[in-house]
């Protein structure tokens, strides 16, 4: 959980998820910490609220910095990304307002699709832009493409014991961050995480989950390009060090799917 | 600050947040409209963090395809836009800086500076003027040197490693300094919306 310097008696601050969204809100968080409180924020409502708060309140602060004139070519850099939308139905001002939420919904649903491709797949997609912008092509624009990485979150709750784990990934570099706070180890068990790209798809071992732990890995490049929104988590009891070779896996006893933050 | 007001504040506005509903409902053009109101005080925020022309410039794509994607993530009913938008750049900003794709650093102020005067809407896009108001006098009921860190965090995107070097204390002193500091100004803040 938290370094000794986070708990220091003698501070006499008590480092609770107020604080940490200020933290994060500051821009203070680094790595796992970051990546932890993405996941929260995806999951914990309370957090997400309150991170927005701080927020807000520091938002004024931007005042104070000098605006600047981007380059011309930055606006037509982005009407390249977000054109695409060309032939979906409902989107040319023809159809009712219902139809443009139908067809905001399947462009959500395309994106959330294409946020889960591997980086390699988001830089392609770049690569598509870069070639496709300059010529303002007429015919056939890009396909959709994401900003930066979006993280992809799952929240695998644990029966009924009001546990859970975490899972945060990090397209962009292939990361993820497993929180199993509140497990703790039975001293007969292990838990082990698997990943199911799509259904009826063979599980793919993420590996045993550290209980109390978070826990950060990077993921194999072939792992990590079957990941993305929609891909469930499963969560089987094993003996102590995982599923053991030629044996088939132990009950299921968590299930979760990944969508984006 | 102390800018000549100008009529046509309010209407700008309110033609931002009606622009931030067109774009939720999937309206494409209003991305443009936004873009033009809003570029120059959003990339003067990534600029700001970044430090680096270059890297502001995909940041500041970055914002707007995003914001493109996730519009329907803007509650109209919690944040003004401008305040939301600068929060937004500001966080995409620090994304890209904490993943490593760039030295950072702050911006020399020459290359800060040049702001053409085309752009109306920024008297406007001052966020709300009481809000502003309390958080710096809640900032500034703090000790010097706890607000000097908590500044430095805010406009040069610096990490807790990075201000405890800087200052030359060690890491657990920088973050109990902070933190208390964050403490004390959640309870002022607080106080505020409780009056």
């Amino acid at each position: 959980m938290s370094g000794p310097e986070d708990t220091m008696p003698e501070d006499g601050v008590t480092r609770d998820d107020p604080m940490i969204a200020a933290e994060w809100s500051l821009g203070l968080l680094e790595g796992e910490e970051l990546l932890a409180a993405r996941g929260k924020y995806a999951t914990d409502p309370n957090f997400a609220w309150r991170k927005e708060w701080w927020d807000d309140w520091f938002a004024p602060l931007s005042d104070a910095m000098p605006g600047a004139e981007p380059g011309e070519h930055v606006w037509d850099g982005i009407a390249a990304r977000i054109t695409p939308q060309q032939g979906t139905p409902g989107i040319a001002g023809t159809a009712a307002p219902a139809g443009n939420v139908i067809a905001l919904e399947a462009r959500l649903r395309r994106w959330q699709w294409v946020a889960g491709l591997s980086s390699a797949a988001a830089a392609l997609a770049l690569v598509w832009s870069f070639v496709l912008a300059p010529s303002r092509v007429t015919t056939a624009p890009p396909p959709v493409e994401i900003a930066a990485a979006a993280p992809l979150v799952a929240t695998v709750p644990i029966g009924e014991t009001g546990l859970r784990l975490d899972v945060t990934y990090i397209p962009e570099s292939e990361r993820m961050v497993i929180a199993a706070i509140g497990l703790t180890p039975d001293g007969v068990h292990d838990h082990e995480l698997w990943l199911v790209p799509t259904a009826g798809a063979t599980p793919q071992s993420l590996g045993v989950v550290a209980p109390g732990e978070v826990h950060s890995m990077a993921l194999p490049h072939a792992v990590a390009k079957q990941l993305g929104s929609g891909a469930q988590l499963v969560l089987t009891r094993e003996p102590i060090g995982g599923k053991p070779e030629g044996k088939d896996a132990g009950p299921v006893v968590a299930k979760g799917a990944f969508s984006p933050v | 600050m102390a800018a000549r007001p100008r009529p046509s504040t309010d209407e700008a506005r309110e033609a931002l947040r009606e622009a931030m509903a067109r774009l939720a409902a999937g309206d494409q053009t209003a991305l443009e409209e936004i873009y033009r109101a809003t570029r120059v005080k959003l990339f003067g925020i990534c600029l700001r963090i970044l430090g680096d022309r270059k890297e502001a410039e995909d940041a500041l794509q970055d914002v707007y395809v995003n914001l493109w994607q996730r519009a329907d993530r803007y509650d109209p009913a919690r944040a003004s836009p401008i305040a939301w938008l600068a929060a937004f750049a500001r966080n995409r900003a620090i994304d890209r800086l904490r993943t490593g794709k760039v030295r950072g650093g702050s911006v020399p102020v020459e290359e800060a500076a040049p702001l053409p005067d085309e752009s109306p809407l920024a008297d406007a896009l001052l966020v709300d003027a009481e809000q502003r108001a309390q958080i710096h006098k809640c900032l500034g009921a703090l000790d010097d040197r706890t607000q000097g860190h908590i500044r430095a965090a805010f406009f040069e995107g610096m990490t807790y490693a990075q201000l405890a070097e800087a200052a030359d204390v060690p890491l657990g002193t920088m973050k109990s300094w902070i933190r208390r500091g964050l403490q004390r100004l959640r309870a002022c803040l607080e106080a505020s919306e409780a009056a």
